[in-house]
């Protein structure tokens, strides 16, 4: 019982300090190119976020159709935060059924601040 | 349709939630489900069709694929299997009979005394080992090359994977569990590649329908250059889902076979098959 409670805790913890962490607050033009550039690299990479594997992204060569194309996110995201979770792979961001979309932070796939920059990135699609 | 499919979709959700209970899925309701939920997905993709992989979701690529089959890289591996087989004739006919079109379809099966599947590979080296033989290696080489043999000579004759037992019915429940729970950093499921989202393209690579998955191992790779079994596939897949593998012939991965191969029933043998 006190086990199962201090778990849930813990998990709770380490998602909220996750999240906390890494606020998305400043928008991509205060960051600079730079981000965005690093940002698309990772998004890019095979070993990396391989985002390319399930969504069209910009000007990604061979995208998979698994995932939905990753367009308008500005319009579709306003709040900045929201889509840092979904890539995240918070508990309310992972709200679809069977969903192919890998928890990136949650699993440790990607860090925060990689993340973050990938946010930058496709804030700009 | 689109309702069918989504209720084929939720169904698969409230079962993948019970599922950590052993034996509460009838292995043949299961199958006819899953028969339902491809018809509903693609209605004008017949039944026998899904020997044939990701090919049947594009003309394309379904042409250049048999245009491929019709001069196949994997000829000289069959040839290969039967000398090997020939070799130690007198060994294999003991074990599986002299009627080599009659030896791929039983397997895999359970095996009531043991508790086990028996694949047509772990059979094969069980009869080598018993006759004091070496074993050939798991996964490629020899093995795959006599399985692909055994396979020719029964092509056109249906898979056919028995449960009557509750043991079998155990066995078939923990390669479906294995299947549809999600495993590995990416958090992926072979359901989720192969049954949600079969049809639909990772990168540049169209994702194939569990039904009918074993049809036409062993399978000759353009990408291996040579000939591969059903059990050197998962371990691919286990890989790209950044998971930790299981063993060639693990009791794992018989189970797994022994699901897919169950959920394949009807299904014409076609192997060996072609690959990209
Ligand atoms: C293995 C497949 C896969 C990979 C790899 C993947 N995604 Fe996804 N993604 C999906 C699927 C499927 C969905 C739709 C279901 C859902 O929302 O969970 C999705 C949804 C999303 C959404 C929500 C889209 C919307 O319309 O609301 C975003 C944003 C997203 N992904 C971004 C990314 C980024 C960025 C990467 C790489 C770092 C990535 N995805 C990698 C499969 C994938
Ligand atoms: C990230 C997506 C993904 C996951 C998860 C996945 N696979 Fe695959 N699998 C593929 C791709 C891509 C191929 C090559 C194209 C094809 O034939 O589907 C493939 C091929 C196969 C094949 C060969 C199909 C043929 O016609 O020759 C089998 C069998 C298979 N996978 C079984 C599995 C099993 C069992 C699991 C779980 C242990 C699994 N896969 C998990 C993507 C995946």
């Amino acid at each position: 019982m006190f086990s199962s409670n201090m778990k849930k805790l813990l998990t709770a913890l380490a998602i909220s300090s996750a999240v906390l962490v890494s606020p998305v607050t400043s928008n991509a033009a205060d960051k600079g190119a730079s981000s965005v550039e690093e940002g698309k690299k990772l998004a890019f990479s095979r070993s990396k976020g391989n985002c390319l594997a399930c969504h069209m992204a910009g000007d990604g060569a061979m995208p998979g159709n698994i995932g939905p194309a990753l367009i308008a996110m500005k319009l579709r995201y306003p709040d900045k935060q929201k889509l840092f979770d979904k890539i995240w792979g918070t508990p309310e961001a992972q709200n679809v059924p069977n969903s192919m979309m890998p928890p990136f932070g949650q699993n440790g796939i990607l860090t925060d601040a990689e993340i973050s920059k990938i946010v930058d990135y496709i804030y700009t699609l | 349709m689109k309702k069918t499919l989504l209720i084929a979709l939720t169904l698969g959700v409230s079962v993948a939630a019970t599922s950590t209970m052993a034996n509460t899925v009838d292995p043949e309701t299961d199958r006819q489900q899953l028969v339902d939920y491809f018809k509903a997905k693609s209605p004008n993709i017949e039944f026998q069709e899904y020997a044939n992989g990701a090919y049947i979701y594009s003309a394309d690529k379904y042409a250049q694929w048999e245009a491929a089959e019709e001069f196949p890289p994997y000829l000289d591996a069959i040839d290969a299997g039967e000398a090997a087989w020939n070799k130690d004739q007198a060994v294999f006919e003991k074990c599986f009979g002299s009627d080599v079109s009659k030896i791929r379809p039983q397997y895999p099966y359970f095996d009531e005394s043991t508790q086990q599947v028996v694949t047509l590979e772990g059979a094969i080296n069980k009869c080598r080992t018993d006759a004091g033989l070496k074993p050939y290696k798991w996964k490629k080489g020899t093995l795959a090359q006599v399985s692909a043999f055994l396979a020719y000579n029964s092509r056109g004759q249906k898979i056919d994977v028995k449960i009557d037992s509750e043991g079998a019915k155990q066995a078939f429940n923990e390669g479906r569990e294995l299947y549809i729970t999600p495993r590995g950093q990416l958090n992926l499921s072979c359901a989720k590649c192969h049954t949600y989202n079969s049809g639909r393209m990772a990168r540049a690579n169209t994702l194939s329908p569990n039904l009918g998955h074993t049809s036409h191992f062993p399978v000759f790779r353009a990408k291996w250059q040579n000939l591969g079994t059903l059990h050197r596939r998962y371990g691919g897949c286990h890989k790209n889902m950044r998971a930790t593998p299981f063993k060639a012939q693990s009791k794992e991965y018989r189970n797994l076979e022994f699901f897919q191969a169950y959920m394949s029933n009807g299904i014409e043998i076609n192997g060996p098959g072609y690959r990209e």
